[in-house]
């Protein structure tokens, strides 16, 4: 059998699903006895302009992680879209935006300002900002541009599958390897993790789940064993999709809810706010007040890894 | 604290309204669905768009 053809790439990402790759260890030479890697940017010195030369459809597989806001990074994704059978949303930047989707809270304006005038660290009395082109003596100058809002994978090209988690667990990628080492990839549109929510797949102790204050992680050490939602943390497990192998919840640390929502949830930010306030014991205005202090950053906490993908995708601006 | 999460989604608070009325108090009922059918008429369709390249 003919090697199979493996493209990895990044766009708006911080890495870390790359590195998730290399994590698989020695497992990696399997990887390269099953697979020609064509495109690696973070490893292997292949230029865009090498896949551009591809014919269409002939990378079998390609990994994808990131979200994708630039100019470039939507070029790369149409044209990795164009010359690979299989593309993977790969991560939790792909798959529903991750992090860099809180940036949807602001607009690109207020985005410019922070990061080139008002941030302490800057020097710059002339308040310039990244031009997409810019004339010097030596000719001109381009720059991607930045788009108004961070956009998942599937918001701008058709995907196979999914692979959410910041970073995607070893376990998830080995999963991926196997069923491409045996051919036996999922249907199409599959979510390559568990369908249960963290919540079934966790060990821990579940009682009671009435709570009358929420911490923060900083704020108290919790007692192993117990569920850490009914000790007043606010852990995601209840509306977020398992198959991680509930790795933040073995060591006492909440889930932050990157793999995204579980089957048949369009909106995990809402359907955690509503988790959260069915088991807050408030009886009262003052309970309800309290409990929403606690809470300090709604929007950041419950759509952490999802704005994006969200129902309302970004903060909405009023037109009037 | 949903209410708090809209506001920084940029959704107005007074798209959103709880309230509790009783099996036997139709007429309250009545005008509060009235009330608020108004509220929502009078801010106007919630523009949303989904996002994208400018916006």
């Amino acid at each position: 059998m003919a090697k199979l053809k493996l493209a990895l790439y990044w766009a708006g990402a911080c890495g870390g699903c790359d590195v998730a790759v290399l994590d698989i260890n020695e497992k990696i030479l399997d990887v390269a006895n099953l697979a020609d890697i064509v495109f690696w940017p973070i490893a292997l010195d292949f230029k865009y302009h090498h896949v551009e030369a591809m014919p269409d459809k002939s990378i079998d597989v390609c990994l994808f992680n990131g979200m994708v806001r630039s100019s470039e990074q939507e070029h790369l994704a149409k044209l990795l879209r164009a010359k690979s059978k299989v593309l993977v949303a790969f991560g939790s930047c792909a798959c529903f935006g991750g992090i860099p989707a809180l940036a949807n809270l602001y607009t690109r304006a207020e985005i410019m300002e922070r990061a080139y005038i008002e941030a302490p660290s800057n020097d710059n009395p002339n308040k310039t900002l990244p031009q997409t082109k810019t004339q010097v003596p030596e000719g001109e100058l381009t720059l991607p541009e930045l788009f108004e809002t961070v956009l998942t994978l599937a918001q701008v090209v058709p995907v196979e599958y999914f692979m959410p988690g910041c970073p995607p667990t070893v376990d998830l990628i080995l999963k991926v390897v196997n069923a491409l080492a045996t051919n036996s990839l999922p249907p199409a549109g599959a979510v390559i993790a568990s369908n249960k929510t963290l919540c079934e797949e966790c060990e821990r102790k579940k009682e009671d789940k009435k709570i009358t204050k929420i911490y923060r992680t900083h704020q108290i050490i919790p007692v192993p064993e117990k569920c850490l939602l009914e000790q007043g943390l606010l852990c995601m497990g209840p509306a977020t999709r398992g198959g991680c192998g509930a790795l933040c919840v073995k060591v006492n640390i909440p889930c932050r809810g990157c793999f995204g929502p579980p089957a048949g949830v369009p909106d995990q930010g809402a359907k955690l706010v509503s988790a959260v306030a069915s088991i807050y014991q408030a009886n009262t205005d003052e309970d309800i007040a309290r409990m929403v202090n606690e809470v300090v950053d709604p929007a950041g906490t419950f759509y952490r890894f999802g704005l994006s993908n969200s129902m309302l995708k970004k903060k909405r601006l009023q037109r009037r | 604290m949903l209410k708090k999460m809209l506001a920084q989604l940029g959704i107005e608070e007074q798209r959103v309204r709880l309230d509790w009325v009783s099996a036997s108090e139709g007429d309250r009922f009545a005008s509060i669905v009235n009330e608020m059918t108004e509220q929502v008429r009078a801010l106007g369709p919630m523009s949303r768009d989904n996002g994208g390249k400018n916006g």
